[in-house]
């Protein structure tokens, strides 16, 4: 049984219509790449998904694991298993690092009946989980983001994705702003965590990434809709091309390349 | 004349004309006599008046509170509560108003420190009162001042001989235990000596159980700190939804001196808390830092003044209020920079989060410069909680509940922060951990 199942996805956010009828299908274990030009619709997808305020569904409908996911908080879809690593992730001052994701991880355990983690069994749980990113504990005790460099912040995300063990991650844009080195670091990490039971969608602009973590399929979405689904070649192929081969509204000449 | 005047007028008329009070020293009797003509020359304020603008007076404007007079204490459960409210160390402990000698112990007050009721320093210490009682905390001024004044016969004088040095906080513990409509109207001077150093912590509770009366506790703090010299003042008002609350601290800052000021307001259905420093030397320094946090009905009123009246001074003030309920936070930071203050460096902020539709929180800075080469700053913001930090959080799996939780915790930490780590600050995170519950779980760092 698929993962995510989204069917015929619509959504609109202040008054205007964004998705108009995404179709996508995530198997266990797959990875899927999106790809798209800018204000197509990727993050407000990702956002829908998650469960952020302001995002109205107007038709269509998504299943985890078979189950109605568009119903559930956000924290409730956290608890199931979705993951989203933010474009942006949010600067909370005065809010410890470490603190959080334990009040997050123990949240999760809580709502499966598990046992919460006390305070040590925690930190033994991060520092191991921080090596795979290469974060330093420092940033552990620092507060949530607050003045991370650009690439501190993506390499939060993967860490604590790897201390929560979705079982989907969303990972919008992790690639973006990221140096070779910090690409490759963040790249092995998701690549550790690729596992049979854990489905993946990558929303990037680059090809580069993908030469790290070589994903089952690859969507184009443009205008709300995915417009194209193939292999990992249609992402050497939009490198190259840019989305007006595609055909998309004339207008757009905005090509992967160019954005570089 | 309002019913209520009245009322504080006979109280005060008959506490001055009783027999006991005789044999009062002359000084004071006079000061009383004086603190009551400039009360009732000005009145129960009114929110007409600037100062009080924002302000309510809730009850203590029906006038039904009066001193306690007889005493009986259940000691033991006092007892229970000054130990969970307080902090090892020499303190000394009123309820009602009343010195409770059986709950209060000086032992272990480090060398150059004197800690001692007013009462006693009235018979022991009369020149050094006369010189300092009513010169900071000003009853022509201040009406609640002169009724404080009109009143004055409890409370603490705390004395530190030139280069004493504290490590120890020194406590003056305020219980009310809400079984009568009580008025209480303690004094508390600070003589700091010459390069001297200490901590002093005040603390306001109530004793009763949940429900208990209305109770009315007029404080008036007087603080002069000398050349060098250094004072963190805590203040911590716990106490119950019924209680009213008027303080004032006044200081008077001497050349080169440190005055750090931490006001917390957690309780009370009104409480006001006036903090005024004047800098009387150069290079003095001002820490002037409120934290209050309000639920249900309750008004909670801040009021700060900053006199530079002399050149290269600088003060800092940072005051946050956690509004939730129907409460109303307020505050009006006043900075008067004079003619002869130049190189005063001075800043100021006041940021409120509210919590609900209900709540509200007034912010008035008022800057007042007349000097040209100053530095002064200053900002204030109202408003609520970051729908993109929330959602972060809960997108982890935080539940809605605990993810405003965290978030409120972590506004209103700053100012804890500023607190020094120690005992002091340990217990004031405790306090609000109660207010707060659930939010102030402690980290653990790698
Ligand atoms: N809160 C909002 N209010 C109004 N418009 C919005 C809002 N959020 C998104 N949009 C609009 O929806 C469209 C899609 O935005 P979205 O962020 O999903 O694009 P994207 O594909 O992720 O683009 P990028 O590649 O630049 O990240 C854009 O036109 C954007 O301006
Ligand atoms: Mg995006």
């Amino acid at each position: 049984m698929a993962l995510l199942t989204v069917r015929n996805l619509h959504a609109r956010v202040a008054g205007k219509d964004i998705l108009k009828g995404i179709d996508l299908e995530v198997a266990p274990g797959e990875v899927h790449a999106i790809m798209g030009p800018n204000g197509s619709g990727k993050s407000t997808l990702a956002s829908v998904l998650a469960g952020r305020d302001g995002y109205e569904v107007t038709q269509g409908e998504v299943l985890f694991d078979g189950k109605p996911l568009l119903e559930l908080s956000p924290e409730a879809r956290a608890a199931a298993g979705v993951f989203l690593a933010f474009q942006y992730p949010v600067e909370i001052p005065g809010v410890g690092n470490i603190h959080f994701l334990r009040t997050a991880l123990n949240a999760q355990r809580r709502s499966k009946g598990l046992e919460e983690l006390d305070a040590m069994d925690f930190l033994q749980l991060a520092k191991e989980k921080s090596k795979l990113v290469q974060l330093d504990a420092a940033f552990m005790n620092r507060s949530v983001n607050e003045g991370f460099s650009g690439g501190e912040k993506k390499r939060n995300e993967i860490f604590q994705m790897a201390v929560l063990e979705p079982r989907l991650a969303i990972l919008d844009e992790t690639d973006s702003g990221l140096d070779i080195d910090a690409l490759r670091t963040v790249a092995g990490g998701v690549n550790a965590l690729r596992s049979p039971e854990r489905g993946m969608v990558l929303i990037t602009h680059y090809q580069r990434l993908l030469d790290y973590i070589v994903p089952d399929k690859v969507h184009v979405i443009a205008a709300g809709r995915i417009v194209r689904s193939g292999g990992r070649e249609l992402a050497l192929e939009l490198e190259e091309k840019g989305y007006g081969w595609l055909g998309l509204d004339g207008g757009k000449k905005t090509t992967a390349e160019a954005r570089r | 004349m309002t019913a209520a005047l009245a009322h504080y007028l006979d109280v005060a008329t008959r506490f001055q004309a009783a027999p006991e009070q005789a044999s009062a020293p002359q000084w004071l009797k006079r000061l009383r006599a004086d603190a009551l003509a400039h009360f009732e020359r000005q009145g129960l304020p009114t929110t007409r008046d600037e100062a009080w603008k924002y302000s309510r007076l809730g009850s203590i404007a029906e006038g039904t509170f009066i001193p306690r007079t007889g005493v009986s204490r259940d000691t033991a459960h006092l007892s229970a509560v000054v130990e969970r409210l307080g902090l090892p160390g020499p303190r000394l402990v009123f309820v009602d108003g009343r010195l409770a000698p059986e709950l209060s112990s000086v032992a272990g007050l480090p060398r150059g420190l004197t800690l001692k009721p007013l009462r006693d320093a009235v018979r022991e210490d009369g020149e050094l009162l006369e010189s300092v009682l009513g010169q900071r905390a000003l009853a022509n001024e201040h009406a609640f001042t002169a009724l404080n004044a009109a009143l004055l016969e409890e409370g603490v004088l705390l004395r530190l001989a030139p280069g004493a040095l504290s490590e120890v906080p020194v406590q003056v513990v305020f219980l009310t235990r809400g079984d009568a409509p009580v008025l209480s109207s303690p004094r508390i001077l600070v003589v700091a000596g010459e390069s001297s150093e200490a901590s002093l912590v005040e603390t306001y509770a109530s004793a009763g159980p949940a429900g208990s009366a209305a109770t009315f506790t007029n404080a008036v703090t007087e603080v002069t700190l000398g050349d060098n010299a250094s004072l963190h003042h805590y203040k911590v008002q716990v106490e119950a939804d019924a209680a009213l609350h008027v303080g004032a601290l006044h200081a008077r800052q001497g050349r080169d001196s440190r005055f750090a000021s931490h006001a917390f307001a957690f309780g009370g259905a009104m409480a006001r808390n006036e903090v005024h420093a004047a800098f009387a030397g150069e290079g003095g320094d001002a820490t002037l830092n409120g934290l209050y946090v309000g639920q249900g009905a309750q008004h909670l009123d801040n009021r700060t003044a900053l006199d530079h009246a002399v050149p290269r001074c600088t003060s800092r003030e940072l005051y946050k209020g956690v509004l939730d309920g129907q409460s109303r936070g307020t505050f009006h930071g006043l900075i008067r920079v004079r003619q002869d203050a130049q190189h005063t460096d001075s800043r100021q902020q006041n940021r409120n989060l509210l919590l609900s539709e209900s709540a509200q929180a007034d912010a008035r800075p008022q800057l007042e410069i007349f000097a040209d080469d100053v530095k002064c700053a200053h900002g204030a913001a109202v408003g609520r909680l970051d729908a993109q930090a929330l959602f972060y959080l809960r997108s982890r799996g935080v539940p809605q509940a605990e993810a405003e939780r965290l978030l409120t915790y972590a506004f209103a930490r700053e100012v804890v922060e500023a607190v020094p780590a120690g005992p002091v600050r340990a217990n004031i995170e405790a306090l609000l951990a109660v207010k707060l519950p659930g939010a102030a779980q402690r980290e653990v760092t790698a």
